[in-house]
C-alpha cells in the first residue's frame, strides 16, 4: 500500500527526529559538579553495600552534611562493585569517594583510578593506629586510600554442643580436630540423626574464598603466599614446607576426619553462615559482623567466641574497609569527608548507628573503644585484642591481588576435591603464583 | 519505506547486538585499562588463548556437556512425545504440566536444584535414593558427578520443549503409513523405527545442531550451580570468560575469549547450512 507524498515525508520526519534524540541521549550530558578539583557541589560517595549497611552509612553521612553543610550522593551495591566502578572509569565519571574492600587497592591502583593520599592532608590521622595504615599501602610504601574499618576473625564454636558432649573449649589446633570430629560424630544436637558436622568451610572459588579461609591456617603454619625482597618485588612460596603442612591440614579435616558440611566446596560466606545459624555446624571462622547477624538467630547464647587456636605463629585473616580517593575528584570536599569517617564521631556511630550491621567493626581511631561502644561487651574486647596481636593483612598492595587469590582458591578447591597429593598441588600452584607475580610485575 | 517501519528494531539490535560485537572484537587487540587508555598488543591476548590450559579445559567441559544435554534432552523429549501424543484432553493437560520446567527461569530453577541436589543424607535426592537403598551421592560437591549433575537440570529444563517439537513431528507423519506397515505385520518398535524415524529426521537433525550450537553458551545453569567448581570440573567457555573479565580485570583476554566463541558459533552454523543444503539437494 502506498502512502500519500505528504504523510511519508511526515513519518521520514518524525523518524528522523526518534533517531536523533536517541544518539543525543545516548551521548549523556555531564550533570553539573564532577570533575574539576576544589569545585564545590554536593560529594559522590560510591559504597559497597546494601541494606542495614546502607542505613549506617546513611547516618554517618548525614551527621557529616550536619557538621560541613556538603551534601553527599550515595550509590551503594553489593554485586560487581569493582565491574560497576570500571564501566565509571570507562566514562570518566567516577565518584569523588569509594569505600570498599581494602584487599581492592592494588587493583584500583594498577587501574589509575585513585590518587596517592597524603595524611597530612587528612585532619586527624594522627588519631589513626599505625597498623591500620598496612591496609593502605601499596606494595612500594605509598600511601593510597584512608582506613575506615578493620577485624580480624574469631572461632565461634557452639557451646551448648561442647556441654553435651563434655568437651572443653579448644586452646590448641589438636583440640579443635578433636572437637570438630566429636561434633561430627556424636550427635552434639540429640535428635538422633547423623546430620551435624564438624567445622564450617566456604569453600567456594567465587570471591577467591576458600584461599581466604585457608590463609589463617597458612600463617599459624609459619608459611605464606610470598616473600618480599624489601623493595617491593615478591617470591612465591606456597611449597615451602610450612605451607605443604598448612595444605595437609586443611586436607585432613576434609578427607581423612571429614569434618566439614556437605557440599563445602561450593558454599560461599552467604552459605555457611547459615550453616552455622541452622545448627547443621559447630565451628566457624569468620569477623566479629557476626555476633550480631548470629544474635538475630535461634543460635543467640549458644556460641562462644575464642581466639582461634595458634600454630607456630601467631596469626589470624584480618582485613578491612579503606576510603579511596578516586582520580578527577573534588579534593577538598573529599578530604574534609575522609577526616570525618575517621574521627570518633563517625567512628563511633559506624558501630552503634544500627546495630544487625557494625560497617565499623574495630575502628581505626586510636582514642575509640569498640568495648565501649558495644556497652562493654567482653566479645568486642577480645577481638580487638585477636586483631592486635594476631591480625595478618592479606597481600592488598599487589597489582591485582584478586587474580593471585583466585589462583590460590582455585587449585586449593581442586587438591580438596580429589583429595590430591598437597605436595604435588603446592608446588603446582607456587609456579602459577609465580608466573602470575611475573605478569603484575612484580616478581623478585 | 518498508525500510522505515524495520528501523526501530534495527535501531535496537544496532546499539544492543551489533555495536557490542564489533566493539568486542576491537577490544580483543587491546590491554584493556579503562581509565588510563587502552594499549594495542596485537594478536597477544590470542596467543595466550591458545596456551592457556584452563581454557583448554573449558572448552572441553562445554563441548561434552553442549552434546550431552542436547542428546539427552531430545532422547527423553522423544521419548515423552510418543507417550504424551495425542489428541485427548487428558494428554493436552500432562503435556502443559511437564511443559512447565521449560517456562521457569532458568535461575530460580537452579537454585532449587541446589537445594534438592544437597550431597549430605538428608538432601532431598539424597532422601529418595535412600529409600531404594543407594547411599548418600555428592552431586555438584564432587568433581566426577559434578558435570553429569549439571547435564542432568539442563535436560530436565530442555527435555519437555524438544518433546512439544517432536509431538508436532509426529502429528505430521502420515496416519496411512503406520496402517500400511501394520497390514504387512510389522509390530510397534518396527514401526517406530521404519516410519516414525524416517518421518522425524529433519526435525531431529535441525534440533540436535541447533541444540548443540546454542548449548556452546552455556552460563546460568553453570554459574548458579557451581560456579566452575569443584576443582573446576564444570568450567565451561562463558562463565571461565566472565571470571577473566570481572576477577581477573583482563577485558581485552575476555575479548578475545569470545570473539573465537563467536567465530566458531559463525563456522558451525554456516557448516550446518552448506551441509542442509547439500542434503535437500
Amino acid at each position: 500500500m502506498a502512502f500519500p507524498r505528504r504523510s511519508r515525508i511526515r513519518i521520514a520526519v518524525l523518524a528522523a527526529i526518534g533517531i536523533a534524540a536517541t544518539a543525543l541521549t545516548g551521548c549523556g550530558g555531564d550533570s553539573g559538579g564532577s570533575g574539576a578539583n576544589g569545585a564545590t557541589g554536593p560529594l559522590s560517595v560510591w559504597v559497597r553495600g546494601s541494606g542495614d549497611s546502607m542505613t549506617a552509612y546513611q547516618a554517618i553521612f548525614n551527621a557529616f552534611t550536619a557538621q560541613t553543610g556538603i551534601k553527599v550522593n550515595v550509590y551503594s551495591t553489593l554485586t560487581d562493585f569493582e565491574t560497576k566502578l570500571s564501566a565509571a572509569a570507562s566514562a570518566h565519571k567516577l565518584p569523588d569517594v569509594a569505600i570498599d574492600d581494602a584487599a581492592q587497592l592494588g587493583n584500583f591502583e594498577t587501574q589509575g583510578i585513585i590518587q596517592q593520599i597524603d595524611p597530612g592532608t587528612i585532619s586527624g590521622s594522627d588519631q589513626l593506629e599505625t597498623t591500620s595504615w598496612n591496609e593502605a599501602r601499596d606494595s612500594a610504601g605509598d600511601d593510597y586510600a584512608v582506613p575506615f574499618s578493620v577485624q580480624a576473625n574469631l572461632l565461634f564454636i557452639r557451646k551448648d554442643w561442647l556441654a553435651k558432649l563434655h568437651l572443653p573449649v579448644p586452646t590448641t589446633w589438636a583440640q579443635v580436630v578433636q572437637d570438630a570430629v566429636a561434633f561430627t560424630q556424636d550427635d552434639p544436637d540429640g535428635d538422633g540423626k547423623a546430620d551435624t558436622y564438624g567445622m564450617d568451610v566456604p569453600g567456594s572459588t567465587s570471591r577467591g574464598y576458600i584461599s581466604w579461609w585457608w590463609s589463617t591456617l597458612l600463617w599459624q603454619a609459619g608459611g605464606d603466599y610470598v616473600k618480599s625482597d624489601g623493595s617491593g618485588k615478591y617470591t612465591a612460596t606456597l611449597d615451602s614446607p610450612a605451607a605443604v603442612s598448612a595444605a595437609s591440614e586443611f586436607e585432613q579435616l576434609a578427607c581423612t576426619d571429614k569434618v566439614m558440611q556437605p557440599g563445602y566446596l561450593n558454599d560461599d560466606t552467604t552459605a555457611a553462615n547459615k550453616a552455622f545459624e541452622t545448627g547443621v555446624v559447630g565451628m566457624y571462622l569468620t569477623g566479629p559482623y557476626a555476633y550480631a547477624t548470629f544474635d538475630a538467630t535461634a543460635i543467640k547464647g549458644k556460641y562462644v567466641v575464642v581466639a582461634p587456636p595458634l600454630g607456630p605463629t601467631a596469626a589470624t585473616l584480618a582485613e578491612g574497609t579503606d576510603m579511596y580517593l578516586m582520580a578527577g575528584a573534588k579534593t577538598d570536599e573529599a578530604e574534609k569527608l575522609l577526616s570525618f569517617m575517621i574521627s570518633a564521631k563517625a567512628q563511633n556511630l559506624g558501630m552503634t548507628a544500627v546495630p544487625t550491621a557494625t560497617v565499623v567493626r574495630l575502628p581505626v581511631n586510636k582514642t575509640v573503644s569498640a568495648t565501649a561502644a558495644h556497652d562493654n561487651d567482653p566479645r568486642w574486647t577480645l577481638a580487638q585484642q585477636v586483631y592486635q596481636t594476631e591480625g595478618h593483612f592479606e597481600y592488598d598492595s599487589m597489582p591485582n591481588w584478586t587474580a593471585l587469590r583466585q589462583q590460590a582458591s582455585n587449585s586449593i578447591n581442586t587438591m580438596m576435591a580429589n583429595c590430591s597429593n598437597p605436595s604435588t598441588a603446592m608446588a603446582g600452584l607456587n609456579s602459577s603464583f609465580q608466573s602470575l607475580l611475573q605478569q603484575q610485575g612484580v616478581a623478585g | 519505506m518498508p525500510w522505515l517501519f524495520l528501523a526501530p528494531a534495527l535501531l535496537f539490535l544496532a546499539v544492543f547486538r551489533f555495536w557490542p560485537t564489533g566493539w568486542g572484537v576491537y577490544l580483543s587487540f587491546f590491554h584493556v585499562r579503562p581509565y588510563l587508555g587502552n594499549q594495542w598488543i596485537g594478536f597477544a591476548n590470542y596467543t595466550k588463548a591458545f596456551g592457556d590450559p584452563a581454557l583448554l579445559s573449558a572448552v572441553w567441559h562445554t563441548v561434552f556437556d553442549a552434546l550431552a544435554s542436547v542428546l539427552g534432552s531430545a532422547f527423553l523429549g522423544f521419548c515423552l512425545a510418543l507417550l504424551l501424543e495425542g489428541p485427548a484432553r487428558h494428554l493436552r493437560l500432562l503435556r502443559t504440566a511437564v511443559f512447565l520446567p521449560v517456562v521457569v527461569a532458568m535461575v530460580a530453577a537452579a537454585e532449587l536444584w541446589n537445594e534438592l541436589l544437597f550431597p549430605g543424607q538428608t538432601g532431598a535426592v539424597n532422601t529418595l535414593l535412600g529409600d531404594i537403598g543407594i547411599g548418600p551421592q555428592q552431586f555438584l560437591s564432587s568433581p566426577h558427578q559434578a558435570l553429569a549433575s549439571v547435564i542432568g537440570v539442563q535436560i530436565w529444563k530442555a527435555a519437555p520443549y524438544d518433546m512439544i517439537i517432536f509431538v508436532a513431528g509426529l502429528a505430521g507423519v502420515d496416519r496411512e503409513l503406520y496402517e500400511a506397515a501394520a497390514i504387512d505385520g510389522a509390530g510397534a518398535l518396527q514401526r517406530l523405527k521404519y516410519v516414525t524415524l524416517p518421518a522425524l529426521r529433519p526435525v531431529t537433525t535441525i534440533v540436535l545442531t541447533l541444540g548443540v550450537i546454542r548449548g556452546l553458551r552455556v552460563f546460568t545453569e553453570i554459574y548458579v550451580l557451581t560456579d566452575g567448581g569443584p576443582g573446576g570440573s564444570t568450567q565451561t567457555v562463558v562463565p571461565y570468560d566472565y571470571m577473566q573479565a570481572t576477577t581477573n580485570n583482563d577485558v581485552g583476554y575476555a575479548a578475545a575469549v569470545s570473539t573465537m566463541l563467536l567465530v566458531v558459533t559463525v563456522l558451525l552454523t554456516l557448516a550446518l547450512r552448506w551441509w542442509r543444503a547439500r542434503v535437500e539437494d
